[in-house]
């Protein structure tokens, strides 16, 4: 913990907004620490065994029968969250930490699973409940290396791994901001 | 060359050139029969309208209408060939006894369909010289165009019989409408028996809709006057149309906009309300009532605001359970409360609501439509929280507000006292009369929500969802999201299913416009008001009764659906489909009436004031 306030305190006094240089310097470094705060353990007790069921049972009477029965164990959910805020409080600027999860059972799909108060991804459409797998994502979970991604205009997103106790990576959190923050945009 | 002198003649030439002058035509019709651009009424509204709203035989219309309120009508003008044309409402007779607003409508063209309907409803001059083809609206071949024409009687109008007329001139020709219009000694009552609320999300989408504003605010348009200007045009357009509306100022992950909410400095328990500018700007002339000077409902303050409480406002949800999180909420909304008194906005009902859904994922419970019983728990201690932040005798309405659906009949139970403002998803909520009876009872307020009717649907759709809400003895309705216009809402809409009021930018004008459909729907809320005057000293349900019986056949307490047998089974296990299936075909008694069928209900109204029976 200790370690961690004084990443805080010495990431905290950088600037209100960083420029892209900056931006991606602070984005690796949030990055680097997430990959040993976050505890992939806990992240895969997140889902509810029935949500991850009914999530890829196709209902044709009811599309909405995944994103309806969408639920999450509340524990572990509230801890992540909390240590993705947290990281996200290494700046003094806008900066979200997503976490994202593949499925054990079907290794070709992701879902975001935990996102934050901007609401900023590259990878994230509104209401898709998963997603096909990400090639630079693909390329975190096989290699455990860290990849900056800018694919959506001033966005800038740091993707780094998630380690379970076994040494597995089982996740992988975003970090992302912007060079220009827009705030009215997600306020909806 | 000897001119052509005979009349004949000419006719005879022009025909042979294709321009003969058409009979030029003046035509009346109710608000019920949209027209369209070639002088009929369009697909939707032909069939089964009634006697009532049949286009009237010859260029003449009776109305009758209470004061305090508008009656409505339409005109297609078919001027005698292509070119300009003037139309001229005239009741200057009736003195300030009726003040005719004429309206100029938009033919929208459907995207797959090509067909053409009129919505959008551009405020013009009286007289108004136009050309058809409209220049604008740029459809082929239009022969016709339709005004909207509200006529409003102020509550100083003299009861009694006035006329007026309307003007069609064209190519020398002229052509003229009688409208008789009786003036009763009713009222509408300043105060809605059904509050009708009009929903929308956050403010960039006033950026889209108004880029020349945007642009001429330069590069700080969210923090300019012109923006709350804009936002308080909403606000005012809804008012005038007995309704309200509503912006939801956060995220579904808890980020605010701005321009929602007090700025806030500080953490844990130095967290405070550092800053009151924007939300003043923004709110002030909502809750005091002074953004609605001048309108001819008079100023009064808003009834419902959202608030933009949510798990990570005003207290970060890195806190949640701690008791630092206690500490940032319990501050932050006890300053807002000490504000809002010193302010003196009473009257206004602030509500703790939560948008949410944890598909989204930002948090891990449903504020919005809960499913599954363990999400009361955040309820419950929301409620708590709100519960110690406010003094226990505050004049200052807070109320705790939930969208129910799955839940419903459980959380009416599980947060009674705790939750005191439903609004309740109508297919659910349909076969729960016991859970509004046990809600209205305590105290509760309890609004049903949905969507409004596309453009395509009958003129009367606009009607079924606050009309069953008001036989259900609701006191709100809301229509989920009314501000966002198709893509390109004038040449290739379809259906306009989310949009009530248009930008008025194209039009020069720096607010939004008025559609037909919301025309109807104020009309409709007039009705209700007096309707439930006509009902009052009558046994609880004898009004809502003599209007269900008119429409078909049942009274009031058989327009709820039966218990479907899914209803007992835990909420999480049913579907959409189930729902459908189990309630649906029950609800189509109250369904899909023929455009007009409310004419009736307006007749059977107006003849009990007429005979005496209100005053």
């Amino acid at each position: 913990m200790k370690i961690f306030l004084a990443l805080l305190l010495c990431l905290g006094s950088a600037a209100a907004q960083a420029g892209p240089p900056e931006l991606e310097k602070d984005l690796q470094e949030i990055a680097r620490v997430a990959t040993v705060m976050v505890d992939g353990d806990v992240c895969e007790r997140i889902m509810t065994e029935r949500a991850l069921k009914k999530m890829f049972t196709v209902d044709p009477k009811d599309p909405w029968a995944g994103s309806d029965n969408f639920d999450v164990n509340i524990e572990p959910y509230i801890q992540t969250k909390k240590t993705l805020i947290r990281l996200s409080r290494l700046v003094a600027y806008p900066v979200d930490c997503n976490l994202w999860m593949p499925f054990r059972e079907n290794p070709r799909k992701i879902q975001v699973l935990i996102r934050n108060r901007y609401e900023m991804s590259q990878y994230w459409t509104f209401g898709q409940l998963h997603a096909d797998m990400f090639p630079e994502m693909k390329e975190v979970l096989d290699t455990g290396k860290r990849i900056a991604v800018q694919k959506k205009g001033d966005i800038l997103s740091v993707l780094t791994p998630v380690y379970n106790s076994l040494g597995d990576i089982v996740g992988l959190v975003e970090v992302v901001s912007r060079a220009r923050f827009n705030a009215q945009e997600n306020v909806k | 060359m000897k001119p052509m002198s005979d009349p004949r003649k000419i006719l005879f030439f022009l025909l042979v050139l294709g321009l003969a002058p058409r009979g030029q035509e003046l035509r009346c019709f109710s608000e019920y029969q949209r027209p369209d651009p070639f002088g009929g009424v369009v697909a939707p509204d032909r069939s089964g309208a009634g006697p009532e709203a049949a286009p009237a035989t010859g260029p003449a219309l009776r109305l009758q209408a209470a004061r305090g309120g508008y009656v409505s009508f339409q005109l297609s003008a078919s001027p005698s060939g292509p070119g300009p044309y003037s139309l001229r409402l005239d009741f200057a007779g009736a003195g300030n006894n009726l003040q005719a607003d004429l309206f100029k409508a938009w033919f929208h063209r459907l995207e797959k369909s090509g067909e053409l309907i009129p919505d959008a409803l551009q405020p013009v001059s009286n007289p108004y010289a136009g050309a058809v083809p409209d220049p604008d609206n740029r459809v082929p071949g239009q022969t016709a165009q339709a005004f909207w024409v509200d006529l409003y009687l102020p509550l100083s109008a003299r009861p009694g019989e006035y006329r007026g007329t309307a003007t069609l001139e064209s190519g020398g020709h002229r052509s003229e409408a009688v409208i008789q219009v009786t003036v009763l000694p009713a009222s509408v009552p300043g105060t809605d028996v059904l509050l009708v609320d009009h929903n929308s999300y956050g403010t960039s989408w006033i950026a889209d809709l108004y880029p020349k504003i945007r642009e001429g605010a330069g590069t700080d348009f969210f923090g300019s006057d012109a923006l709350y200007r804009l936002i308080h045009a909403y606000h005012r357009i809804f008012y005038e149309h007995r309704g309200t509306y509503h912006q939801l100022g956060y995220g579904h992950g808890g980020k605010v906009g701005p321009e929602f909410a007090p700025e806030l400095a500080g953490t844990g328990k130095t967290r405070r309300v550092a800053l009151w500018d924007r939300f003043d700007r923004h709110y002030a002339p909502l809750l005091d009532g002074s953004a609605f000077a001048g309108s001819r409902r008079g100023p009064a303050p808003i009834p419902f605001v959202y608030l933009t409480i949510n798990p990570e406002w005003p207290a970060s949800f890195l806190g949640w359970g701690e008791p630092g999180y206690e500490a940032e909420f319990t501050r932050v909304v006890g300053e807002m409360e000490k504000h809002f008194r010193e302010k003196g906005w009473t009257r206004t009902r602030f509500e703790m609501f939560f948008n949410f859904k944890k598909r989204y994922k930002g948090f891990p419970w449903d504020g919005d439509e809960a499913r599954f019983p363990k999400e009361d728990a955040f309820f419950l201690e929301m409620g708590r929280l709100l519960k110690k932040a406010l003094p226990a005798e505050t004049p200052v309405q807070f109320v705790f507000r939930n969208d129910a659906s799955w839940r419903m009949e459980e959380q009416f139970r599980t947060l009674a006292g705790v939750v005191n403002f439903w609004i309740c998803g109508k297919s659910i909520l349909s076969f729960l009369p016991e859970s509004v009876r046990a809600g209205r009872q305590r105290g509760d307020i309890i609004w049903s929500y949905s969507g409004p009717p596309s453009m395509k649907e009958t003129s009367a759709a606009i009607l079924e969802n606050p009309l069953l809400a008001w036989i259900w003895g609701l006191d709100g309705y809301v229509h989920w999201q009314t501000v966002t216009p198709d893509r390109d809402p004038w040449f290739q809409s379809d259906g306009e299913a989310i949009c009530l009021v248009y930008p008025g930018e194209r039009f020069g004008l720096s607010e939004p416009i008025p559609s037909i459909r919301l025309k109807i729907q104020r009309n409709f809320i007039q009705d209700l008001d007096l309707l439930e005057q006509l009902g009052r000293g009558r046994p609880p349900d004898w009004i809502r009764t003599e209007v269900t019986r008119r429409i078909n056949g049942k009274p009031a307490s058989e327009w709820w659906t039966p218990r479907p047998p899914f209803a007992d089974m835990p909420p999480f296990e049913w579907t959409n489909h189930s729902i459908g299936e189990g309630v649906d075909p029950s609800m189509q008694k109250y369904r899909n009436w023929p455009p007009g069928y409310w004419l009736e209900i307006r007749r059977f109204l107006y003849g009990q004031i007429e005979g005496g029976k209100q005053g």
